[in-house]
């Protein structure tokens, strides 16, 4: 007799498969999935997670629409600048063209030498038309060179020209010019050849869409678009945003009745709405598995309290013959855990495959064995667990059972 | 029998209802979670317009990069809107029995004398057709004319909710109203229409609700309007003015065409590719002939409206009552062989094996219809859920909330689907207890 029975568990179990197969199946869907979900779940948190180089606690954006035939907006953004920028606890205000992170934005391509290139000498950015106080609004950290300063700023123009000035980003001049360091003075052009001269550095920023691999690619140009709406960037010292933004809506929101206040919103507002589908799907994921895992535990436990309660009569022999209570706990730990590694191992193959089916459908690198072996580990876990009542229980069966009714 | 069969059933349930309560919420969890599921993905995934969609062909030339295609992981297909110049040739054609071409766009409304805010509406600058074509319902009036198209005509079609809140939900067929402070005249009132996904018009939030106002194509030129939409080129070009906006190979026009038969879809297809093959004597056009009439049901797919996460997530609902049928197996076998002694009594009372098997599965079908209402119940207060999950700001109007009521068509599939499930699951627990012979639960007795 070895010292766990395995043989006389195992032909006890055969005797009585068809529970256990069931419950075996459903601890192989269930590994499959948790090993899964686990490794989706990560890079969605990673995802949202990543830092955006933005002081994005104290951002707010301001959207202005001027619809009246008499609008003069040039007059109107700089009054509201002027406004914007004398509120208390405002630490800076600039105009933007676009919303980052938002999901709406322009891009364009650029090169590192005038004339034809290549698409893959095509360098995309996000692009910003912003004014001089636009670093200081973001909260960027600027690693070479200087900010926008005023007379830099290119007049809203009915025509629309490129600026022969730029702040980029560390990773768009990286990409842009690959073997240098510096980037500092460095020209490179647009599509139909236009120069512009690298006049700052920033060490990281985002741009517009979140699910693109150019995220991090971003130049700003010291301009103000043409057009009566307006979209305001405003940083405020820490913890005043909520406070600032009710001025903001009392002092702008009927300044000027040729336009509307379309809205004052915390940046939080728009990247969340970027992350939404990203944050769901991770929800979506924790909590179907959770309750996937958990209806198999209560199959687990359903069969091992099944097994208990039809051999009563045999418990209680074993016990009068000699069997401590450590024996028959051990018993259906044991047969729980046959079942449990039967279906471990169809689950492994079935991970395996669904995890080779993901990583092609959202080009991701292969799944980490590391996880298949943390999802092994729990499903055991979550088998044994669930088995220890119902163990526990036979236990407890009195030796005299098997003289009463015989 | 049935009565009495049922009668056993429910006496049956009620002998272990912690059992009994676990098969049940089983039942009821996977067909919630499949609930929830299919109203998602119907309403990423439906053809929202499927009785026409032998007849609408979304139109799309391959004038891209010689280089490149437009879409680096899908190069056969040409890019999904038109430039300007090709829109308008194109419309020209007298080949299709209804045509559309369009953009999206943003106003603001205002009504003079009302003491009201004014109100920022999204905008479809669009043809007369648009409504006929997708078979868009109106609640007063009607569309415009052709003549309003071109000349352009000061005319505007407003939706529903924005007649509402402007004039109180009357007739307002000829009121007067502000478009971007240009004086408009209301023709129509749409009524409410939310297709599901926003098939003709795919380059942003699919599932946002309809534009609230529309206004002929032709000022889209007279007031230089440019698309709010998505605006994309391929060429390094000069653009300093909107003259040259609407000369450059820049895509930002939508464009549908309804062709009612074979020979007209031919015809059409015909047409485009000579212009095309013009156009490539004149030098653009320098990819190979590609030019493609879509259906909607390719359309989704092509534009991958429905994605990955989607189809995960399916995946994931069908696993998951996968697992709750297993166990609702397991748990009903359990629970007929551990009442298998009276069953042997009733064999040896003269009961058939079909008898057993039948009353058995009246049992289950009692488990699964229970199963299947209470599903339907959580299914529901998930999806209110959801709709917090989805919303970011509560003042939000429509948009992702607009798809998180309960779907009739879903809710019924997914009921079907899990009682003949459960049903079907049923089958060998029951035909399993059929087959014990009762001489052996006599015995014990």
């Amino acid at each position: 007799m070895t010292a766990w029975n395995i043989r006389p568990i195992a032909s006890a179990l055969w005797r009585n498969r068809t529970g256990a197969i069931l419950v075996a199946f459903q601890i192989a869907i269930g590994l499959a999935v948790l090993v899964n979900a686990v490794y989706v779940v990560k890079q969605r948190v990673e995802k949202i997670g990543r830092p955006n180089g933005m002081d994005t606690a104290n951002m707010i954006w301001v959207a202005s629409a001027g619809f009246a035939k008499d609008y003069d907006y040039k007059a109107a953004y700089s009054e509201d600048l002027a406004t914007l920028r004398g509120l208390p606890g405002v630490k800076a205000a600039s105009l933007f063209s676009n919303i980052p992170l938002s999901g709406g934005g322009s891009s364009s391509g650029y090169q590192s030498r005038p004339g034809e290139v290549g698409p893959k000498e095509t360098v995309p950015g996000n692009k910003y038309d912003v004014d001089e106080q636009a670093l200081a609004a973001l909260g960027v950290k600027l690693i070479a060179g200087r900010p926008f300063e005023a007379h830099e700023i290119l007049p809203p123009s009915e025509t629309y020209e490129d600026s022969p000035q730029a702040i980029v980003t560390r990773a768009f001049a990286k990409e842009l010019f690959p073997k240098d360091e510096n980037f500092l003075g460095k020209t490179f052009y647009n599509g139909i050849g236009e120069p512009m001269t690298i006049i700052g550095v920033i060490e990281h920023m985002h741009g517009a869409w979140v699910g693109w691999d150019k995220l991090d690619n971003v130049v700003l140009f010291p301009r103000v678009k043409n057009g009566p709406s307006s979209i305001y960037l405003v940083r405020t010292e820490p913890g005043r945003r909520d406070a600032v933004m009710r001025d903001i809506e009392a002092k702008l929101g009927d300044s000027n009745p040729g336009r509307l206040l379309r809205w004052v919103r915390p940046f939080d507002y728009f990247i969340n709405q970027s992350y939404l589908d990203d944050r769901n799907m991770a929800i979506f994921l924790v909590s179907v598995t959770s309750a996937l895992l958990a209806i198999t535990a209560l199959g687990i436990f359903g069969l091992a309290t099944f097994n208990v309660s039809t051999r009563i009569r045999q418990i209680g022999t074993r016990r009068a013959v000699g069997a401590r209570r450590m024996d028959i706990v051990r018993h259906y730990l044991v047969e729980n855990w046959m079942v449990t590694t039967a279906g471990v191992v169809a689950g492994c193959g079935a991970a395996l495959g669904i995890g080779y089916w993901i990583s092609v459908k959202y080009e991701l690198p292969r799944l980490d064995l590391y996880y298949l072996v943390g999802g092994v580990l729990t499903i055991w876990l979550i088998g044994l667990a669930a088995a220890l009542q119902p163990a526990r229980r036979a236990s407890t069966i009195s030796p005299a059972v098997a003289s009463r009714t015989v | 029998m049935f009565g009495y069969y049922l009668e056993l059933a429910f006496r049956n349930l009620k002998r272990n209802p912690g059992l009994t309560a676990l098969m049940i919420g089983a039942v009821a969890l996977g067909i919630a979670v499949c609930v929830l599921t299919l109203t998602l993905y119907r309403a990423m995934s439906g053809n929202p317009i499927w009785w026409k969609n032998d007849v609408l062909y979304a139109v799309t030339m391959d004038f891209w990069d010689p280089q490149e295609p437009a879409w680096d992981d899908k190069p056969h297909l040409p890019p999904t809107q038109l430039t300007y110049r090709d829109a308008m040739a194109v419309y020209a054609s007298d080949i299709p029995q209804r045509k559309v071409i369009m953009h999206k766009a943003v106003g603001i409304l205002s009504v003079d004398g009302q003491g009201m805010l004014p109100e920022r509406a999204a905008t479809r600058v669009t043809t007369k057709d648009f409504f006929a074509m997708f078979d868009v319902p109106f609640q007063y009036g009607g569309t415009w004319t052709d003549a309003a198209d071109a000349g352009p005509e000061p005319v505007l079609v407003i939706s529903r909710k924005i007649n509402e809140k402007l004039f109180g939900g009357a007739n307002s067929v000829g009121r007067r109203i502000r478009w971007n402070d240009n004086e408009f005249r209301i023709v129509g009132v749409r009524d409410h229409w939310m297709p599901l996904p926003t098939f003709y018009d795919v380059n942003n939030d699919v599932l946002e609700e309809p534009e609230d106002v529309y206004i002929p194509f032709g000022w889209s030129v007279a007031l230089e309007l440019d698309s709010t939409g998505n605006t994309n080129g391929w060429k390094p070009e000069d653009i300093k003015t909107y003259q040259q906006f609407l000369n450059a190979e820049v895509i930002w026009i939508q464009m549908w065409a309804e062709l009612p038969d074979e020979a007209t879809r031919n015809r059409f297809q015909a047409f485009l590719d000579n212009y095309a093959m013009e156009q490539k004597r004149a030098g653009r056009y320098q990819r190979p002939l590609n030019n493609r009439l879509t259906k909607v049901d390719q359309w989704l797919v092509d534009n991958n409206v429905v994605g990955n996460d989607d189809r995960v997530l399916v995946g994931l609902a069908f696993a998951f009552l996968a697992v709750c049928l297993l166990n609702t197996v397991g748990l009903l076998l359990a629970k007929f062989l551990n009442g298998a002694s009276i069953t042997g009594v009733r064999r040896a009372l003269g009961a058939s094996r079909k008898q057993v098997f039948y009353q058995h599965l009246v049992e289950v079908g009692l488990v699964s219809s229970i199963g299947a209402l209470l599903g339907l119940a959580l299914g529901a207060l998930l999806l209110a859920g959801l709709r917090s999950l989805y919303t970011v700001d509560p003042t939000d109007a429509g948009g992702t909330q607009a798809i998180a009521h309960v779907d009739v068509t879903s809710v019924v599939t997914a009921l079907l689907l899990a009682f003949f499930a459960t049903l079907a699951a049923g089958l060998y627990p029951a035909w399993r207890i059929g087959r014990i012979p009762p001489a052996s639960y006599l015995k014990a007795q």
